[in-house]
Formats: C-alpha cells, structure tokens, sequence
C-alpha cells in the first residue's frame, strides 16, 4: 500500500510539472493532432510517425518535451487508424485492421458517429490500462532486471529478436528471423564495443562509429512507405459521418467488461518484445470472438467487436513501453524508434533508468490521452476531411521531412546515403514479405547482446555453460531453444494433433 | 491472381533470394575472417584466447544466416520454387509496376545522391514535391516519366557538374533546379484548371520544406543541407543581418 501511495506521489509530481507548463500543450496538441493526421492517412503510420518526429525532434529540445512529441504523435497514430477504417474500409495503419471488420458495416448502417464516439472512448481507456499497468508493474521488473546479468541480458536480446520474427511474420516464420539476422549483421559494422576492433568498415572512416539509429529507422520505416504510397494509387470513398459522436454512457457501461479485458490483453501483448499493436487488436478480437455471448455479431458490425481491437492497439502503447523501459528491448515498431530518441539523448533506457524519466513517461502518457480523447470527439470532422486528402500529396512532404529530420541528426550527407541504402533494402524486403520490424529490433539490441555475450565469455573464461547454470540464464535458455523448436514442422503437427485431441 | 498462384510467385522469388543470402553470408563470413580469431594481436593485446574475439558474435550471425538461407532455398525447391524461377511468374514481372517503382526509385536517388548535398535545399525539395505529386497523382504514366525527367535532369547534373564536396556552394546547378522546378510548376498549373486538387501544389512545394528547413536552422540551431544555396544563403544573411538585431538589441 505504501509502495502504491509513493508511486502515486511521484507521479502526482510530475504530472503537476508537465501539466503547469504551457509549453507541454503546445508540443502536446500539435503532436497529438500530427499522429490522429498520420493515423487517419492510410499509408502513413504510427511508426512512421513517432520515426520522423524522432529525426526532427530527437535531440534539437530537452528531453520531457521530445517525449511529448513522439508519445502525442504515438498515442494519437494508433487511435487516428480507426478513421479510415470506420469510414473507408482500409485499416489507416496496421493496428486498425480489426477495427474495419465490424467499424465498416456499422457507418454503413448509419451509426459512423457512434462507432467513432466508442472507439474514441476505449482507445481513452485503452491508454489508460495499458499506462496503469505500466505504472505498477515498471518498478517491480525493475527490481528483478537489477539482478539480471550479461548471460541473461544477451538470451533476453535473442529472444526479443526471435520473438518479434516470430509474430511479425506474414508469410513464412522463417523470414522474420532472418530479417532480425540481418539487422544484427548491420548492428556488427563498426567499431567493437570491447576491444575497439574495426569490423565490416571496408576502411570508410564514416562506418567506423557504426549505423547510426536514425537514418535506419529512416530508411527502414519511411523510404518502403513512401515508395509503396505513391505506387499504389488507392482512391477510397469515404462514407459520410451520421450520427452524434458523443458517446452514449449507456453503451460505455454495457461494454466495460470487454474494454476491461482488451485493455489487460493489449497490454499483455505489448509487453513482449518486438511484437506491437497490431498483433494486440487481432489477439483481443480473436478472444472477443470467442468469449462473447454476440461473437456471431462480429464482422457485421458489433460494437463489441470494434471495442475489442481498438482498445487493445491503445492499451497495447503503455505494454509496449515496459520491456522498452525495463530491459532496453522495444515492445512494439513505434516503441524500437523510441528507443532511437533515446539514444541520441544519450539516456540507456534498462534497468540503470532515471526513475524520474519513468514517471514523466507515464504522466505525458495520460496527457495524451487526454488530448486524443477531447480531439477525438470535439475535431473529428477535421479529421475526416483529411481522408479525402490524397497520399501523393502527403509522400513527398514526407519525404523531405525524412531527409532533413535524417541529415540534422548526424549532420552529414553519409547519413543519407545510409537511409537510402537500408530504404532500398527494407523496400525489397517488404516486397517479399519479410518484416521490417525485426530487422530494426535487431540493429537497436545487436550491440547490446555482442557486448553481453562476450562479456558473458570474458568472465567464464570461454566457459559456455554460464548460459545454462544460471537460474534466470536458464529459463530463458529454455524460452529461445522452445520459440525455434515451436516452429519446426514436426512440433507444428504435433500441436495440430494435440488440438484436434481436445477438439 | 488466386491465393496459390501468389504462393508460387512468393516461393519463387525466396529462391532468388535465398541464393542472394547465401552468397551475402559467405561473403562476410570471408569478410569475418580478416578479424583475430585465435590469439593474435588484438587491440594491443596478444596471446589472446578465442572467446576474446570481436569475430564470435558475427561468426554467429553470418553462420546463422546461412543455415536460415539454405532452410529457405530448401523450402523454396520444395514448393515448386526453383522450377518456376526463371519463369515470368518466377520473376514476377508486372511491367506498370516496375516502371512506377524505378521511376520513384530514380527520383529518389537523384534527390538523395544529387541534389540534397549541392542544390539549396527550399529549390531541390521544392522539385521533389511538384515531381511526385504532379507524377503519381492519379497515376498516369506519362507524367511520371516527366517527373522523372525532370530531378534525374537535375540530380545528374549537380552530380556531373559539381562532383567534388568543394564545389557544392557553387550556384550553377541551383539555377538549373530553379528553372526546371518553375518549367514544372508551369506544365503541373496547366494541368489544374481540370483537376483542382493540382492548384495547391506550388504552394505546398514552397512552404513545406521553407518551414522545415527554417524551423531547423534557426528555431533548433541545427546543421541544415545546402546552407550556401541559393535561396538558404539569402534567408541566414537577412536573419543574422536584418531580423536578429531587431529582438536582439
């Protein structure tokens, strides 16, 4: 109880500084605003988003302002999907493709207003839930990861990599793996961590402080987008709003229990490594599907339906930001260009964290929700308007924003260079469907498990069992060996078997 | 195309891609060999033992990605992919789609590579946006050939003419862009009288990357591309000169 009451103090604390500041709702709004725009945009993603946000305001302004402007842009792209979604029929960024399962057939009905009014609703509480949990269960995983050491923090890195190909994985399992491969591969160029050893440089001086994080996440997220944006030419019809977009109490209190269990499962989902909002908002309307008295209502327009993804895509930000916090390993696409910021305001978020930057974390986490949820029901014809506002006309802008947010951070013309050579290969790789968000996961944590690994081998004395004979080194042993063994054909019809048992 | 037809496409280009991992991989396996592996002299230090090695880890990895590219060129010969390889479905050839993406492809680069280091900035992205939203706006195909004219003319140009970093202050490629970014803008207002949605690009083109790169240089005192182009030049001379000394003093 004690603990609570503290953790409530400190973030009273900082939730007063931030909120007596006239500044914060200034960075707050426009960043909100910009991601309900990016969110709404199909095309253009929460990733996207919080990655040029990152470029342009990374390291240019103090720190609590520059997570107000990837938290706002975060928080408002997640929820801004529903727009097109509801209205359009295309989900506005992956984390909203359950939500035009059922948002499409209820505007079709007449009921766009209220479909909006609810989805503005959960995705409130949605943040909500996932912010609490973040709240509480930070500081615990933070006691627990003080005593993790090298062997564990280099499995856990494996394991967030692996898992993130796992998930995120369209096609074939085997090609999110080799994705995070690769991105490892790209986190080895440059200087060694520990021994200052040139790798991989090919004696181009520039390559010897290794791939910087932005112009990665540059050419990763942004270049693929931008070049598939303008290639596809998708004019949709956006249906006309009817209906008031103030939710109705009623409704909210009917559905408290399924928005209850979104929030819980879109922050589970977060949580994990690597895996993100999208697969948050398939899992809760999956379970939704499956627990509900209504589950043959959805996908013709249940409320219920559209409750469950939209809440858990928003819950699923304050999930996807404990393992960010806690260990260092993103939870989500958007959370890995989080990540970014941080580093290049040289804070190592993991367990030797400011508490402080915790706080403030939560704190603009629920000033931007706020935000979102009164732009959400006092603007939203703003937003709607913006539907009808062709991707050809937003691409290039995008593109100019990405080449300066790139070339400002580093300051040199190599970076772009880089963004444009890993845009390339990010394109390419999309079009065969390999994911990209492993491929980042990979290059943020590669140094992070070359410089544990090895240390893990100095103080063992080249003694590989410390990976095993460690309790914690163990588990996780276990978890990485299972995860790839899951995959293997012969486990998959084992498991195929053992479910038409129970069948 | 139906859902196995895609399946076969997909497998057949893994087999492309696959043989492209292998060949990656072994390559930086080679690569990996040029760093001390077994007690050389390593970062001063000699008579080092192996697990010292800044080779392990990408040993691991390249290793890894290996056994991964063999599995996936496995499964792809498995599922018909190697017979279908060389095949148009193997390929995967649509021709509209090829040529939209390497035109983007081709503005893109010359943008990157040759205009952002040599041409002002507000003038190179200014073309930038005419071209793609004059080019893939209701997707014609002529236009995007126009587009594409247009900044690779540019791009190849400033990268002909001013090869070397110590020409880049030079205003010469400035004025080409300039010309053709107006040439442009003229054909893109033409086209608006009949699509209306054309009419705000000139002004988008002027004021997006006018705010950018002035929100960059003056309100976060960052490092900005281009800072002697040929517009930025004027505007950093007027700010210092002109409009500081106004607050400042």
């Amino acid at each position: 109880m004690d603990f609570i009451l503290s953790q409530l103090a400190g973030f009273g604390t900082a939730f007063v500084g931030l909120a007596v500041d006239p500044l914060t709702y200034l960075y707050l709004i426009a960043s909100v605003f910009l991601g309900i725009t990016f969110g709404a945009l199909p095309g253009l993603t929460a990733t996207l988003a919080v990655t040029i946000l990152t470029g342009f305001f990374g390291n240019k302004i103090p720190l609590d302002y520059s997570l107000i402007a990837l938290l706002g842009a975060y928080v408002g792209a997640i929820y801004g999907g529903s727009y097109p979604s509801i209205l359009l029929n295309i989900p506005g960024t992956a984390a909203n493709a359950a939500t035009a399962m059922d948002g499409y057939p209820l505007a079709k009905a007449g009921r766009g207003g209220e479909a909006l009014g609810l989805t503005t609703t959960a995705s409130f509480i949605g943040t909500v839930i996932g912010t609490i949990t973040l709240l509480i269960f930070v500081w615990a995983l933070l006691l627990v990861s003080k005593n993790i050491a090298s062997p564990e923090k280099a499995l856990l890195a494996l394991f967030g990599i692996l898992l993130s190909g796992t998930l995120m994985s369209e096609d074939l399992v085997i090609k999110g793996w080799i994705a995070g491969l690769i991105g490892l591969a790209m986190s080895m160029v440059g200087l060694d961590p520990l021994l200052s050893e040139p790798r991989y440089t090919f004696g181009w001086s520039y390559l010897m402080s290794g791939f910087q994080v932005v112009p990665v996440l540059m050419g990763a997220f942004a270049i693929p987008q931008i070049i598939d944006g303008l290639r596809h030419v998708e004019a949709g019809k956006v249906l006309a709003l009817k209906g008031r977009i103030l939710p109705n109490l009623r409704s909210i209190r009917r559905y408290l229990p399924t928005i209850g269990r979104s929030g819980v499962i879109g922050t589970g989902v977060g949580a994990l490594p690597g895996v993100g909002e999208d697969v948050a908002g398939w899992v809760s309307y999956g379970v939704g599907k499956t627990v509900s008295a209504e589950g043959d209502k959805f996908g013709k327009g249940s409320l219920e339906g559209l409750l469950c993804s939209e809440t858990a895509n928003n819950a699923c930000i304050g999930g996807a930001l404990i393992p960010l916090l806690v260990l260092g390993i993103p939870g989500s696409p958007p959370a890995a260009a989080l990540m970014g910021a941080f580093k290049i305001n040289n804070v190592i978020p993991g367990p030797t964290i400011d508490p402080e930057i915790i706080l403030r974390v939560v704190a603009i986490l629920v000033l931007a929700s706020l935000t979102m949820f009164l732009m959400g029901l006092f603007t939203a014809r703003v937003f709607i308007k913006i539907l009808a506002i062709p991707q050809t006309i937003f691409l290039p802008v995008v593109m100019v924003l990405t080449t300066i947010g790139s070339f400002s951070v580093g300051g040199g013309i190599n970076d772009l260079y880089l963004m444009l050579g890993v845009g390339a290969v990010a394109y390419f790789m999309n079009l065969m469907k390999y994911p990209i968000a492993p491929l980042v996961i990979g290059v943020i944590l590669g140094s992070l498990f070359d410089e544990t690994f090895r240390r893990s081998l100095f103080l063992s004395d080249g003694d590989l069992s410390v990976f095993f004979s460690r309790p914690g080194a163990a588990i996780l042993m276990v978890l990485n060996i299972g995860l790839i063994l899951s995959q293997l054909p012969v486990a998959k019809r084992a498991f195929s078997r053992l479910k038409g048992l129970s069948v | 195309m139906d859902k196995p037809d895609e399946t076969l496409v997909m497998r057949s280009r893994d087999f492309w891609a696959a043989i492209v991992l292998i060949t990656v991989s072994v390559f930086f396996l080679w690569k990996t060999s040029d760093i001390p592996l077994w007690g050389e002299n390593r970062a001063g230090v000699s008579g080092s033992d192996w697990y010292n090695s800044a080779a392990i880890v990408p040993l691991f990895i390249f290793g890894g990605l290996l056994g991964l590219s063999f599995v996936l060129l496995a499964i792809s010969i498995r599922s018909g992919g190697a017979q279908n390889a060389l095949t148009a479905l193997g390929i995967g050839w649509d021709k509209s789609e090829a040529y939209r993406a390497s035109t983007i492809g081709l503005i893109l680069l010359a943008y990157v590579v040759g205009l952002v280091p040599r041409v002002d900035f507000i003038l190179c992205s200014g073309l930038l946006i005419t071209a793609l939203t004059y080019g893939y706006y209701g997707g014609h195909a002529r236009r995007s050939l126009v587009a594409c004219i247009a900044v690779a003319s540019a791009g190849l140009f400033a990268f002909a003419i001013f090869p070397a970093q110590a020409d880049w202050n030079a205003h010469g490629d400035d004025w080409f862009t300039l010309v053709l970014w107006v040439s442009l803008t003229l054909v893109v207002l033409t086209k608006a009288a009949s699509e209306r949605l054309l009419r705000f690009v000139p002004l988008v083109a002027i004021l997006a990357p006018l705010i950018l790169v002035c929100a960059m240089a003056f309100v976060f005192r960052q490092n900005v591309p281009a800072r002697g182009g040929l517009i930025f030049k004027q505007i950093e001379y007027h700010y210092y000169v002109t409009l500081r000394p106004l607050w400042k003093d």
